[in-house]
């Protein structure tokens, strides 16, 4: 074990001591592949400060069941249990408005008190909302379309208004996001292993001497690959932790260009920088990437010198 | 302690290295290969550090054969064997102490303990003042001494050393030559190729090589 640390302790200072004699080359790699990882990554970001928000959209959903102005309130409360039966199994809220508190709610907004003592009668009519839990997916809209339809078979409904159409065209897009997301990080994914493939190609070539002394002394492969297996995950490291920076350094102006457009939608929505563990998760993959690019570079061009 | 059984290198159709090349070196001698350049001395010394494999025939270390040896075995053979080659191969982006250090490192041993023991090699070289000085700053003779430290550093049961005399004066040859009697006084089998007649003249035994066979094995 000791001598096992030892190993690895020596293929660290090989690696850092070969990065310090060419510092500029280091940074220069490093800035390369921090501007590969920087767009996967800011996406990366972005969804997960959207994820939250479509979650909770997605998970209640309301039907929203007018009844006709002239339904005398009996036959208006007596609607719950002809609701009930018709979203049998499905797990569901359902709220029941008179159109008494509707208007009241309605006077609480902001600047349409005086706006609804113009109107002298109570416009609003009698109102269920149906709050849907099972409603989780795709294929869950697509119930929630057979229901409104059949809610608006029912005595005494004037109309009814699904939300899930909006919500599915949200969850869609999301989807497509994540994909993109998905191909962009594996194209820049493949970018940084094969600038970081490239860059220990050149370190083989310029350490070429120093392998073929440490061969003829009885170094093993494992001895002579380490220190170009650190440094390509150094490279990733430091490469991810530049990009990540990047990103949240980008945030602060993107945030108040944000603040303006959110303030129209009545909302405080900012983009918040990645949480640690997922930050961990981030460096980690970097420097496996860097990993990556030094072994297939390693398994190359060191197989060549044998 | 060494032993070659019929061993021939054929690198074409018509061109030998080594043709059936047999003999065999006690644990503790002093070996000269003797011969011009280009008749195979360089080929041998390969062979026993599994640098080269034989077309034919058999090489033995202790009795293992390490013609057939697997990829994987060579780098501990070779950590028992120091090699010292014409051009002395030193890294030069490095101090000399490092480079007298690297075998002990390759074998695993501190960095502690590979200090302490490079710089009795080095000492043992009359080198010891030098440590800190970088290769190309020393002259060719001391380089070749440095390249006999790295070799000896992690204390070979043989030695191996291809023309080491060949690019030195005098004064340095004998110098290198007289380090090299030091070691195998001490009970290391020492090969070494040349063909400086001075040397051979003074040697206890001399393998001679003529393209590619053995001439006389005194």
């Amino acid at each position: 074990m000791t001598n096992w640390l030892r190993q690895h302790r020596y293929a660290l200072g090989a690696a850092l001591l070969h990065l310090r004699r060419s510092p500029g080359g280091f940074l220069f790699n490093i800035l390369v592949v921090a501007i590969a990882l920087a767009l996967p990554f800011a996406g990366v970001t972005l969804l997960d400060n959207v994820r939250p928000m479509s979650e909770q959209l997605s998970v209640d959903p309301e039907v929203s069941v007018f009844l006709r102005q002239d339904t005398p309130r009996e036959q208006a409360q007596a609607l719950a249990s002809s609701l009930r039966q018709a979203v049998k199994d499905k797990q569901a809220k359902i709220i029941f408005t008179p159109r008494e508190k509707a208007l009241d709610q309605l006077r609480d907004k902001n600047g349409l008190a005086d706006v609804l003592t113009t109107l002298g009668e109570n416009p609003l009519p009698d109102s269920y909302v149906i709050k849907i839990d099972a409603f989780r997916n795709a294929q869950a809209g697509g119930d929630v379309d057979q229901l409104a339809e059949q809610i608006r078979t029912l005595p005494g409904v004037e109309s009814v208004q699904v939300d899930s159409a909006w919500v599915k065209r949200l969850a869609a897009l999301i989807n497509v996001l994540r994909l993109a997301l998905l191909i962009l990080a594996a194209t820049l994914g493949t970018v940084v292993v094969a600038v970081i493939f490239n860059t220990i190609r050149l370190q083989v070539l310029t350490q070429r001497e120093e392998i073929l002394v440490c061969k003829l002394i009885g170094a093993t492969d494992n001895f002579i690959h380490r220190p170009f297996f650190y440094t390509g995950a150094l490279l990733g490291l430091c490469a991810g932790g530049v990009a990540l920076g990047a990103v949240a350094l980008a945030l602060h102006p993107l945030n108040q260009a944000i603040a303006e457009f959110a303030k129209l939608y009545a909302s405080e929505f900012q983009l918040t920088p990645l949480p640690p563990l997922a930050m961990a998760g981030l460096l980690a993959l970097s420097a496996g990437l860097g990993l990556l690019g030094a072994m297939l570079s390693v398994q190359r061009h060191l197989s060549r010198m044998n | 302690m060494i032993e070659f059984r019929n061993v021939s290198k054929q690198y074409s159709t018509d061109t030998y290295a080594l043709h059936d090349v047999s003999f065999t070196v006690a644990k503790g001698e002093l070996v000269f290969l003797a011969g011009p350049s280009g008749v195979g001395k360089s080929t041998l010394l390969k062979m026993i550090a599994a640098m080269e494999r034989p077309s034919s025939g058999q090489v033995l270390i202790n009795g293992a054969d390490i013609s057939r040896i697997r990829p994987a075995a060579i780098p501990s053979l070779r950590r028992n064997l120091g090699l010292i080659f014409q051009q002395q191969r030193l890294l030069t982006d490095r101090s000399i102490l490092a480079n007298v250090m690297l075998p002990l490192l390759v074998a695993g041993a501190s960095h502690k303990e590979a200090e302490t023991r490079a710089r009795a090699a080095l000492d043992k070289l009359g080198l010891a003042e030098r440590a800190d000085a970088q290769p190309l700053s020393l002259s060719g003779g001391e380089q070749q001494r440095v390249s006999i430290a790295r070799a000896i550093v992690n204390r070979p049961q043989l030695i191996l050393a291809d023309e080491p005399t060949a690019n030195l004066d005098r004064v340095s040859a004998n110098r290198v030559l007289d380090a090299l009697k030091a070691f195998n006084s001490v009970g290391v089998t020492c090969i070494i190729s040349s063909h400086d007649e001075q040397m051979l003249d003074a040697a206890a035994r001399v393998i001679h090589l003529n393209q590619g066979q053995l001439e006389v094995a005194a």
